[in-house]
């Protein structure tokens, strides 16, 4: 059984007995877990142990590789089977936001980058449009350091300033919960550090779910860590457990560095 | 037994950090053993070994906490590398403070023997015994990482506190019976009050392998079974 920390109030994503496959070969095998609201959620394990595949499950990403499905059990965001067909999954994918490990933005000024998604969503009032451009990058850290040249090329920005405009991006549309698939993994330690401080400061008004490799920053910034292997949750629980006492030889072998 | 750490230099650091803490407790075990031996047998010479040799114990304090600080800072270990790391420096303390009494001791066994022979002396012996079997079964429950046998030495003081309330007792009413020792024997009192501090430091150094063992936090917990949460 896997163990599971209490749950204070409705989980934002609840997983139940999930199985998952690429075509023939089963990527995720009975995933049950809840993920909590406002709180900074890691996932960890080793490449290939299906972290990225349930991060990409949550917002359906994985309906864009063919032979690709749930095959058992499903995923209940706000109470609604995300596979049910009344979901959209462009809709769903509004809700639920993206950062990915390298920082993608597209290839136009800052400004657009943030205000491309009210955009498409029918947003026309430039007063408007304004607006949520600066409370995108105020709320990404970023706007004392590009308000002077909005209009500029976002590949002018350093790296660590373009994974925050991609955050800032991100939440110009308003998700309710934001997956990052290793926002950190291309950055120096110093803009690490500076999009942890932010994420930190995220919590407050989305859910976050992240999966990274680093076990460190999986300490520094999560609320609860689930560990994967092999395509199975081993172990969820409140971060401070997992890395002072966790329940399972195999979490304890995997992030004290004893593995195989 | 733990698996190998991928990176080899990690369990060295880590067998390395372990061993010393070992070494240390053999060493203030020794200097405790020596310094009653001294007060026994009225051996000044070997009362002076002891004092000389706390040096020693109080560099591995120094070395421990060195070793422990570079694992921290090098390979930021988590949970049981992480408590085999806290639980090492803490123990190292409550050993160096087990030394200072046994050096302590020793300076009274210098003491008591410039005068003539003293037979209650020999009162002591038996809260040593006891002392020394807390502070053996503490060490063990560290090196075996034996929780049941760390939990057990808290309800064993217990006996030790008992030991030390009717030695004073007995030490105290030689004082007021105006034997004309009464130097020696507050002496004695302070060697019974080091023994029961060594039970104490003890009990904590078991406390201290529970949390490595099981990371469970026995201290100050009123209810100390081992089977309840905490």
């Amino acid at each position: 059984m896997i163990s599971s920390p209490a749950t204070p109030g409705p989980a934002a994503i609840v997983v139940k007995d999930m199985d998952f496959n690429y075509g023939k070969s089963t990527a995720l095998k009975n995933i049950q877990i809840e993920i909590q609201r406002n709180e900074i959620t890691a996932f960890i394990g080793p490449s290939g142990c299906g972290k990225s595949t349930l991060l990409r499950c949550f917002n359906r990403m994985n309906d864009f590789i063919p032979g690709a499905k749930v095959t058992r059990g499903g995923i209940w965001i706000d109470g609604i089977e995300i596979h049910s067909p009344q979901v959209d999954g462009v809709e769903l994918r509004r809700r639920i936001g993206m950062v990915f490990q390298k920082s993608n933005p597209f290839p136009r000024s800052i400004y657009e980058n943030v205000a491309y998604g009210p955009r498409i969503l029918g947003e026309k009032r430039r007063s408007s449009l304004d607006g949520i451009v600066e409370k995108s990058l105020r709320g990404a850290a970023l706007w004392d350091e590009v308000k002077d040249r909005l209009h500029e090329s976002a590949y002018g920005l350093s790296g660590g300033q373009q994974q925050r405009l991609c955050i800032a991006r991100t939440t110009a549309v308003e998700p309710a919960i934001i997956l990052m698939d290793e926002p950190c993994s291309a950055l120096d330690p110093i803009a690490t550090a500076r999009v942890e401080e932010l994420i930190l400061e995220l919590k407050k008004n989305y859910t976050i779910v992240m999966v990274t490799h680093n076990m460190q920053q999986a300490s520094r910034v999560s609320d609860r860590t689930a560990f994967f292997y092999l395509g199975e949750l081993v172990e969820y629980d409140f971060t401070s457990k997992i890395f002072t006492n966790p329940a399972k030889q195999q979490t304890e072998d995997y992030i004290s560095g004893r593995f195989g | 037994m733990q698996n190998s750490h991928i990176l080899r230099e990690f369990d060295h650091a880590i067998s390395a950090l372990r061993s010393e803490v070992l070494t240390m407790a053999a060493k203030a075990r020794h200097n405790l053993e020596r310094a009653i031996s001294a007060l026994l047998e009225r051996n000044v010479e070997l009362a002076n070994a002891v004092i000389a040799d706390d040096d020693d114990v109080d560099d591995c304090e120094r070395k421990i906490d060195q070793l422990g600080m570079d694992i921290l800072v090098r390979y930021h270990p988590v949970a049981t590398d992480l408590r085999l790391v806290i639980c090492s420096m803490k123990i190292s303390m409550n050993l160096e403070r087990i030394a200072d009494h046994a050096t302590s001791i020793a300076k009274r066994a210098k003491k008591i023997s410039a005068s003539q022979d003293l037979p209650d002396a020999a009162l002591i012996e038996p809260l040593y015994t006891l002392a020394d079997h807390l502070l053996r079964d503490a060490i063990s429950s560290y090196s075996d990482r034996n929780a049941t046998l760390g939990a057990s030495l808290h309800g064993r003081d217990k006996e030790l506190d008992r030991m030390h309330n009717a030695a004073t007792a007995t030490f105290g009413s030689r004082i007021e019976q105006s034997t004309g020792r009464s130097q020696d024997y507050l002496h004695l009192i302070l060697v019974t009050r080091s023994l029961e501090r060594v039970g104490d430091l003890a009990t904590n150094i078991g406390e201290d392998a529970v949390f490595l063992d099981v990371a469970r936090d026995l201290r100050h917990a009123s209810n100390r079974d081992l089977s309840e949460g905490n």
